[in-house]
This record gives structure tokens, C-alpha cells and sequence, in this order.
């Protein structure tokens, strides 16, 4: 046999060998496999709670691949409806892309309650991760403001009149509540320039803020690494447990992508997000209409105080109160601040918990009272 | 036909039947794979002499046994409840034929139950070789009991042309074995003994993931891979058996099937592709995370992951017998009866007598509707519901599971007209045809029904 051949596997080795050596030296892949290895993570019975970040990553990245695909077909303005219609139901696989869309946003939305709520019981936003907190606060405000935007945009009669009832929220804003509701909505009404606005917000702006603040999110949790529960701060050292974070845990956080992959399959194929008839301004509003599941709570808030304080003062009280909530809440890392369990900490963990079942309660409440 | 006394809002009597034995298989197919298991697993120990694995297999089998003794047993019988309300007339049809395949069922049945107990509380108390003994009797008589229920549930979907020619004669007993031994009963034998040995593996880690990995390694290490080579065998064969099972299944029931093949490519699926895809991939997710997060990360391998694995098991087994079900449509009896009760033979009679005339649990109220009511109308109206309860209730809703507001909505009552008498015709280019009965009765009966359905489409987008 030629010689040649016999020696052509290892040539060809050694050439990726050689271009591995070309790229490491520029790169230092070496050095990151190393740190990548070295790098641990806790493992410890609420361990579970750290994929909520990485699931809901993952949804964001099906919301970015499945909306440049929807961005192909849809048109703002006044086809907006007929584009819809279109990719629902004569482009070929245009359902389940929208329906993908559709509900791995709301899943993402899940994700990143869940993520925010089990990083404030680990009291991950102790000293130094407060950015973190205030990053991901930023993004979550950023990620409703998405799905608000994202749900106008078919135009259909229930995206129509949610829209409509959900606008009162920043409508009720003292003083400069109106002029930023026009300013977004393109006039006094919802119309298709207001399709046109809300895809301009939903493609291009707002992506366009919440990738950095994306990125400064990753990079912290890179930097200082998974925050361990105080029970488990409290043990020795040595009777802590890690596991690597490369390739161990990371094979697990795979998993628990394909596991979301899975869950979002199974919705978007057998349940398939439906569109309904096309909005029309002049027809009444179907009965009990209301925004989408993540606003139920600010929404009964408000109309609670509504009801209970007739005209202008009502609203305005319902704001600040939200308002003061939300201050609250980014305020936490300095209200438990000094670490531990002392009173301050007992005092975060109230207002967690009160977080946590007044969402859940106004948000039942709201569903109750429509 | 059917007594529709049983009216389960949202979820139609079909979805609980569903739900009670998805439910239900993932507990009994795992007796049938884990009563294999447990006897294997306790003589690699005692060959290897691992007294370590006698621990863990202890508190396997007592997890086992509490979980099919107690949640597979009473699962079954809800089965039974739940079919014998829902869908009486095939209720009926199967006891009348099979009465005496249940009693063999129930003396397997107890041998299984017998068995498990004993084998649980002998642990350490007998002769090693005599409890690996009766691990292989409980083995043995579970792995039974599956080869006589097998017969009757393929026999729903292809009774076979030999029984087909005595049906409805009286003498359907006489061909008693011909209906077991119907053409799909070997596939499916095969391919639900290659499935419980899937779940024996699948079962089994939920066992092992109770281990401390950072104490017992070694042992964790070792059970797990253990188990997980279960799956091997099922997730090789099930694919060529499913074709094996298909190959015999009539090509007339086949057409929904092929159908939703052949439009896989422009991506608009029939819900039976759409089920068997994510059969497919529930399946495979279920194999990388087998490997990928119990075998190579054993050590910290948790009850979380395991339960991942559960429900993914049952995603995977309920979208199969939903696809099953699905190529088992129009029938509930393969060319027999169809899915609400109506008998094939029937059809005839029914379009030219009338529907309710001859439902007995209906004729005397449609005569009080007329004399009662103020209005036609208003007694059109509940002839109408009737018909649904009687021949569209066994499948739809009017709200939630294939419900009526949402497949008729924005149709008026001649559009809803032209769709019924579509499928009282059931020709042969009808697109339902392939998975709706034909709907049966005369024509005033046909029209109460469209101003029924019309009234239920109204106000449910109110």
C-alpha cells in the first residue's frame, strides 16, 4: 500500500492540531477550557433554582430566532391583520413558528419571575452582586414591555382591546401619563400607526437596549459566580459541595434546555395560538377583556383603587403605591445589606413573601373579578 | 348506542379516559418491566456478591410495590369507570366477548399481586435462592397479564375479519380466540414488553437518584448505568416494531396517518403527526438526558432529574395512545361501532327511522318537548342537545376539548347545516369521513341539531 495513504489520517490530525495551535495562540482556548474547568458550582437541594436564569435565556434565544422568522412575513400598518393571517395559515410551517413565538414568550416570562423570585430567597443580590439585581430588574421590566408591544401586533380583536384596557396602566401615570401613552399608541387611539410604533419598539429599540444590559447580566453571574442560600453559607467549608461547572454542570443546564424545548414543542404543536377575527374599533369589546396574564396584577391593583376611590385620585393612589412597591423592591440590596440574619434580612424576607402572594392574589383576584 | 348520562365539562369523558390511563400504563407497564428488573438486579448481587445493591434493591421493590399495588390497581379499575360511563355500548361489546379473558386477567392478577407482596417482605427472611424465585414467579405471572389485556386492546382497533363475519350474530364467543389473536396482537405485545423494560430503567432511577453521589459514588455510578441500559433494547427495536404494528393495522385506518405524513413537509400536520412527533422527540429527549445528566453525572444525579424523566415518560406514552387512538377513528371497534356507539350495521336503520326514535333513553322525552314547549323553536332546540349528547358528545365539548365554539365559530346555521349533512352523507371524498362517524337520523332530527349547535357557538363567544 502507498505510504501516503497510511500516514494520511495523521496529517490530518496534526493540520487541526495546527489550526487549533493558530487560534489558541490568538485566543487563548487553552486558558478558557482551563478556567471553564476550574470554575465550580454549588450543588446543594435548592441547586434546582439555578437554571431558572439559563431557561429563560433560552426562550429569549427562541424569541430572537422565531421572530426574525416572523419579521420575514409580517407587515406593520394596515396589513398587519392580513399578514398574520397569512403566516397562520398559508405559509408553510408559518403556525408554528407564530405559535413557538407566542408561547415561548409567555414562557420566558414565567422563566424570569421564577429566576427573580428564587435569586431574591437566595439573597443573591447581597453584596456583590447587587447589579445583577438591578440588571435583571431592568430586564424583566424590558421583557414585559416586549410581550406588550409583541401582543398589538397581529391586530386582531382581543390583541385590539387588551392593548386598549392596558394602556390605561401608563395612561393613569400623573401628569405625564397621557403624553407618553399618545406618544407610544401614535394618537389618542389605536390605529395601524400604532402597529407600526409598537414594531419599531418590539425589533428594533428595544432589542436594542436589552442586549447590553443582557450581556452586563451574563457577564456578573460569570464574575461572581452562582450565590449560594444562606443555610448553606452557614456550613463549613469543607462540608460544602460543588460540582464542575465545565462539563458537568453545563451538561445539565443542556438538559434543561432540551427539557424547555420539549415543554414549548408540546404547547405550540397541540395547542396552537390562535388568531381571532380582525379588530374593529366600533364593534364593543368582548366581555371581559384584559391584558395578558403578567399585567393582571398591576391591572386589578389599579382598578381596585378605581373602585374604591371614584375619578382621578383612585388612579393616581394606585400608581403610587405600585410605585413605591417597585422602588422597594430595587431598594432591597440596601435594606439587607449588612448580611446574615439579622433583623433587616427578616424584614427582606416579609416583603418577598408579600411580593410573591399579593402577585399571586391580585393576579387570581383579577381573573375572579372579570 | 350510547347512555350519554355522563357529561364532563372541558374535559369530555374521552380526555378522563385519557388521563386515568396514560396514567395508569406508565404505573402498570412499569409492574410488568420492573417485575423483571427487580429478579435480574438481585442476581447480578448475589453472583457478584454485592451486598452494597441489596439496599438500594430493597427500597426499590417497596417503592415498587406501594406503587403498583396501590396506584396501578386502583388506576385500573378507574379505567373501568370511566369507560363503562363514557362509552357503554363498546363497554358492553368487550364483556360480551371477552368475559372469560378477564377472568384468566384476574387469576395472573392476583398470582402479580401475591408475589410482590411476598417478595417485598421476605427480604432477608428466606433463602436467597428461594426469594429470586419469587421474583421470577411475580415476573412471570405480571409479564401475563399483559398478554391477555393486550388481546382485548387490539382487538378495539382490529378485531379482525373472522369475528367481523359473526359480529352482532350472538356467536362471537365461538371465535373467541380469533378476536385475541386478532392481526395487531403481536406488534403490540412486542412493542409494550419493549416499553416496560424502558420504564423498569426509567422507574429505577428514581430509586437511584435518592443516593448520596458524594458518599455511595461508586454505587450510584454503578446502579444508574445499570439501569439505563434498559432502555437499550426499547429504543432500538420500537421503531421497526411500530412499522411491524402499522404493517397490519387495515389500510383504510391508515389514511389519516398517511396523511398527516404526507403533509409533513408544508408543515400543516394532522394532530395524529403531531402526536407521533412528539412521541419521537419526548423519546429522544429522554435518551440524552439518560445519558448525558444520570449516567455521566451520576454524583449529582437528584430526585428533580428523575421526575423530569417520569413526566417525560408520560408525555411520550400519552401522545402515543392519543395517536393510536387517533388511527383507531371513526371507530371505537374497528369497523364494528363507531367512536360515539353507533353500530356500523345500524347506520341504515337509524337515517330512515330516526336516531332518537330508537334511543330509548331519549324517545320519551322528545314526545314531552313538543307537547311542553311554547315554541318549535324552543323544543328543536332540545332535540338538537340531545342529538349531541347522543352522537357528538363522546368526542367534543362544547367548551374546551374539541369544542364546538371553537370549530364553529363564525358559521351560521345553513353553514353548520351544509357541515352536518356532509356528514350524514359520509361520502367517500368527505374529508371527515377518515375520522368522524357518520352522522346519523332524519332530516328534522339533522336540523334540530344545527340550531342546537348554532345556539351553543353563539353563546359561548359571549
Amino acid at each position: 500500500m502507498d505510504a501516503s495513504l497510511l500516514q494520511e489520517p495523521r496529517s490530518r490530525t496534526s493540520r487541526a492540531a495546527a489550526i487549533y495551535d493558530w487560534v489558541d495562540d490568538r485566543l487563548d482556548l487553552t486558558g478558557l477550557m482551563a478556567h471553564a474547568r476550574e470554575k465550580t458550582v454549588p450543588e446543594h437541594k435548592h441547586a434546582f433554582w439555578y437554571y431558572w436564569g439559563g431557561i429563560s435565556l433560552f426562550f429569549f434565544m427562541v424569541q430572537v430566532l422565531s421572530g426574525i422568522l416572523l419579521l420575514v412575513y409580517y407587515r406593520p400598518g394596515a396589513e398587519a391583520y392580513e399578514s398574520v393571517r397569512q403566516i397562520t395559515y398559508d405559509i408553510q410551517f408559518g403556525w408554528l413558528v407564530r405559535s413557538a413565538h407566542s408561547w415561548s414568550a409567555n414562557l420566558m416570562v414565567f422563566a424570569v419571575f421564577v429566576h427573580m423570585f428564587s435569586v431574591f430567597f437566595m439573597r443573591a443580590y447581597r453584596k456583590p452582586r447587587e447589579f445583577g439585581w438591578w440588571s435583571g430588574l431592568a430586564l424583566l421590566g424590558m421583557t414585559m414591555v416586549f410581550g406588550f408591544s409583541g401582543y398589538l401586533l397581529p391586530m386582531d380583536d382581543l390583541a385590539y382591546f387588551a392593548t386598549k384596557v392596558g394602556l390605561e396602566i401608563p395612561a393613569s401615570i400623573p401628569l405625564v401619563g397621557t403624553v407618553i401613552t399618545n406618544l407610544v399608541r401614535g394618537g389618542s387611539e389605536i390605529t395601524s400607526t400604532t402597529t407600526q410604533r409598537f414594531f419599531a419598539l418590539h425589533v428594533v429599540i428595544l432589542p436594542l437596549l436589552y442586549l447590553p444590559f443582557l450581556a452586563f447580566h451574563v457577564w456578573l453571574v460569570q464574575k461572581h459566580g452562582n450565590a449560594m442560600p444562606p443555610g448553606e453559607e452557614a456550613k463549613p467549608v469543607e462540608e460544602r459541595r460543588t460540582i464542575r461547572f465545565f462539563p458537568d454542570f453545563f451538561a445539565k443546564d443542556l438538559g434543561m434546555w432540551l427539557l424547555s424545548l420539549n415543554v414549548l414543542a408540546i404547547l405550540a404543536s397541540l395547542y396552537p395560538w390562535q388568531l381571532g377575527p380582525q379588530a374593529d374599533e366600533l364593534a364593543s369589546a368582548p366581555v371581559g377583556i384584559h391584558p395578558e396574564w403578567y399585567f393582571m396584577s398591576q391591572f386589578q391593583v389599579l382598578k381596585v383603587f378605581g373602585r374604591w376611590f371614584p375619578g382621578a385620585f383612585g388612579e393616581y393612589l394606585g400608581i403610587v403605591v405600585f410605585t413605591l412597591g417597585l422602588v422597594i423592591w430595587a431598594l432591597i440590596p440596601f435594606i439587607d445589606a449588612k448580611g446574615r440574619n439579622g433583623k433587616w434580612a427578616k424584614a427582606a424576607l416579609y416583603i418577598g413573601l408579600i411580593a410573591v402572594f399579593g402577585m399571586l392574589a391580585t393576579t387570581i383576584w383579577g381573573y375572579w373579578d372579570l | 348506542m350510547n347512555y350519554p348520562f355522563w357529561d364532563v365539562p372541558y374535559l369530555s369523558g374521552g380526555g378522563v379516559i385519557g388521563l386515568i390511563a396514560t396514567y395508569h400504563l406508565l404505573i402498570a407497564l412499569f409492574a410488568v418491566g420492573g417485575g423483571l428488573y427487580l429478579p435480574l438486579a438481585e442476581r447480578k448481587a448475589l453472583k457478584e456478591g454485592r451486598d452494597d445493591w441489596f439496599g438500594v434493591l430493597k427500597s426499590h421493590s417497596k417503592f415498587f410495590l406501594i406503587l403498583t399495588a396501590a396506584f396501578g390497581t386502583t388506576s385500573g379499575v378507574g379505567i373501568w369507570f370511566a369507560i363503562g360511563l363514557a362509552n357503554p355500548e363498546a363497554t358492553s361489546t368487550l364483556i360480551h366477548n371477552f368475559v372469560f379473558g378477564w377472568a384468566i386477567e384476574y387469576v395472573f392478577f392476583i398470582v402479580e399481586l401475591t408475589t410482590a407482596a411476598i417478595y417485598y417482605y421476605t427480604w432477608d427472611k428466606i433463602d436467597p435462592k428461594l426469594h429470586l424465585k419469587i421474583g421470577y414467579v411475580y415476573a412471570a405471572s405480571s409479564w401475563l397479564t399483559l398478554v391477555i389485556i393486550n388481546g382485548i386492546l387490539t382487538f378495539m382497533l382490529t378485531p379482525g375479519s373472522t369475528w367481523l363475519s359473526v359480529a352482532g350474530s350472538g356467536n362471537e364467543a365461538s371465535v373467541f380466540w380469533y378476536a385475541f389473536f386478532n392481526p395487531t396482537y403481536f406488534p403490540s405485545l412486542v412493542l409494550r414488553t419493549l416499553i416496560s423494560w424502558n420504564l423498569a430503567g426509567i422507574w429505577a432511577l428514581v430509586t437511584a437518584s435518592r443516593l448520596d453521589g458524594f458518599r455511595h459514588g461508586k454505587l450510584k455510578h454503578e446502579i444508574i448505568s445499570w439501569s439505563a441500559k434498559w432502555l437499550i433494547p426499547g429504543f432500538v427495536l420500537v421503531p421497526f416494531c411500530f412499522l411491524w404494528y402499522l404493517a397490519m393495522v387495515p389500510e383504510a385506518q391508515r389514511q389519516l396517518l398517511d396523511l398527516g405524513i404526507s403533509t409533513i413537509g408544508q408543515g400543516t400536520f394532522t394532530q395524529i403527526t403531531r402526536s407521533a412527533l412528539i412521541t419521537v422527540m419526548t423519546s429522544a429527549t429522554i435518551i440524552a438526558l439518560v445519558y448525558f445528566v444520570a449516567v455521566r453525572n451520576s454524583k449529582s444525579f437528584g430526585l428533580g432529574w428523575a421526575i423530569s424523566l417520569v413526566l417525560l415518560a408520560f408525555a411520550a406514552t400519552a401522545s402515543t395512545e392519543q395517536a393510536r387512538e387517533m388511527l383507531r377513528k371513526p371507530y371505537v371497534i374497528g369497523d364494528f361501532m363507531y367512536s360515539n356507539g353507533v353500530r356500523k350495521s345500524e347506520v341504515e336503520k337509524y337515517n330512515a327511522e330516526g336516531y332518537l326514535t330508537h334511543s330509548s333513553w331519549a324517545a320519551n322525552s322528545v314526545k314531552g318537548f313538543y307537547s311542553d314547549s311554547e315554541t318549535i323553536e324552543a323544543a328543536d332546540l332540545k332535540k338538537g342537545e340531545l342529538m349531541f349528547r347522543g352522537q357528538c358528545g363522546a368526542c367534543h365539548t362544547e367548551k374546551g376539548y374539541r369544542a364546538m365554539n371553537n370549530l364553529l365559530k363564525d358559521r351560521d346555521e345553513t353553514a353548520i347545516g351544509n357541515i352536518l349533512q356532509m356528514l350524514h352523507e359520509n361520502k367517500d371524498d368527505s374529508p371527515y369521513r377518515k375520522y368522524m362517524p357518520p352522522l346519523v337520523g332524519k332530516d328534522d332530527e339533522i336540523k334540530a341539531l344545527a340550531a342546537y349547535l348554532k345556539q351553543i357557538s353563539v353563546n359561548a363567544s359571549k
